[in-house]
């Protein structure tokens, strides 16, 4: 058993000061790629989802723009976390929402828990998994509608187009590479 | 985390391997900021994957090492009867400097070193013997055809076993300032000779 002290002290922390500031090269190249990952997943929702209860552009692709432009190295930014994260996450929100939408704060709450377990225990932790999960179950009524559809669409064409454009723009600078790992 | 490493690092064995250098927020910092790209790792962590690897690293270059596969062996034992004058042809004949003086079990009871004679004749080094021995002010009048091995030799000896690691290696040369360690079998029979000379050049080859 741990002392009360003991525990209270680890909320203290051990590090002064975050990790240093980028360099100014290292924020144009993530607002770059930022912009066209997004606007990418934007053009292809405008012309081949117009007109269809589907949307390809959600929430967490917001989150993971930010680790796969903004945070190049960080293991979970390499594809086999951007697009497994999205993909087992979305299986598992669609799941929740199905044996639990009568009560929707439990299907939430199972839902993001499950995905990070299952996103640990595959090895593809990739943080906006976890609002891949949410979204299923928060949804719209467009969203619950599609059922598993969702896996597909948005969360498996989604990730491989940000994916895409992470290859193309992060390997211009010759200070960045991508990916580190790709399984 | 911390109190882990602290577990893991303390208490290794005494004298063990190189030092480790204790790496600042600053370092870690500097390092970096010569690295393009956002890192997403604290300063701690980075320590404790450093340390920890480190001593990875030690186990994977040291672990195979033992006192018994890198001394000499062959090593002409002096009897603690013998007479120094015996003796001191016997360390010449050797080439060695000192040589481990054993029981008739062959256990290692001292060791008899260059230094031991040099008391004998109350000098401190061999160029004050060689100054003396010019001057006319020494004779060598020492009965040392009488006198026993037993009697000059260094009986506090310093020994290790066939097994013995990296760091009681060290741990022994700092006990004493000797250039040899006699290496011994269980029993405390004398198996080897392991020179300082030749532990610092394997060192040195395995780029420590």
């Amino acid at each position: 058993m741990m002392k009360i002290p003991e525990y209270l002290l680890k909320m203290r922390g051990t590090t002064r000061g975050s990790p240093p500031r980028v360099s100014n090269s290292e924020i144009v190249w993530s607002w770059i790629g930022a912009f066209l990952g997004i606007a990418a997943v934007a053009w292809v929702d405008h012309y081949f989802f117009k007109g269809m209860d589907l949307s390809l552009m959600i929430g967490s692709f917001g989150a993971s723009a930010v680790l796969v432009y903004g945070a190049v190295r960080s293991p979970l930014a390499q594809p086999r976390n951007l697009v497994g994260g999205h993909v087992l996450s979305a299986i598992v929100g669609v799941i929740c929402w199905k044996l639990f939408h009568s009560f929707p704060g439990i299907a939430e709450a199972m839902a993001v828990a499950s995905a990070i377990a299952l996103m640990h225990l595959t090895r593809t932790l990739h943080p906006p998994g976890g609002a891949t999960a949410l979204i299923a179950v928060i949804g719209s009524e467009e969203v619950h509608e599609m059922g598993f559809l969702f896996v597909l669409i948005p969360a498996t064409i989604g990730p491989l187009i940000l994916l895409l454009v992470a290859l193309l723009v992060n390997n211009i600078p010759k200070s960045r590479r991508y990916p580190e790992i790709w399984f | 985390m911390q109190d882990n490493l602290h577990e893991i690092c303390g208490t290794g064995r005494a004298g063990d391997e190189p030092a480790e250098i204790e790496l600042s927020d600053a370092d870690i910092l500097d390092a970096m900021r010569h690295i393009p790209g956002y890192l997403d790792i604290t300063t701690e962590d980075f320590r404790t994957i450093y340390h920890l690897a480190h001593r990875h690293a030690l186990g994977r270059l040291l672990g195979n090492f033992t006192a018994g596969a890198l001394m000499r062996t062959g090593i002409q034992p002096l009897l603690a009867g013998m007479s120094l004058a015996e003796a001191a042809r016997e360390m010449v004949r050797s080439g060695y400097k000192a040589l481990p003086v054993v029981d008739a079990q062959g256990c290692v009871i001292g060791m008899l070193t260059e230094r031991d004679f040099l008391r004998r004749f109350n000098v401190a080094t061999f160029l004050e013997l060689l100054l003396n021995a010019r001057d006319g002010a020494f004779e060598l009048t020492h009965r040392w055809h009488e006198m026993p091995v037993s009697a000059a030799m260094t009986s506090s000896v310093v020994v290790i076993s066939r097994d013995a690691g990296f760091g009681e290696v060290v741990e022994a040369f700092r006990q004493h300032d000797g250039r040899s360690l006699p290496v011994v079998n269980s029993e405390g029979r004398l198996q080897g000779l392991l020179l300082r000379k030749d532990f610092i050049s394997v060192r040195h080859q395995e780029n420590l």
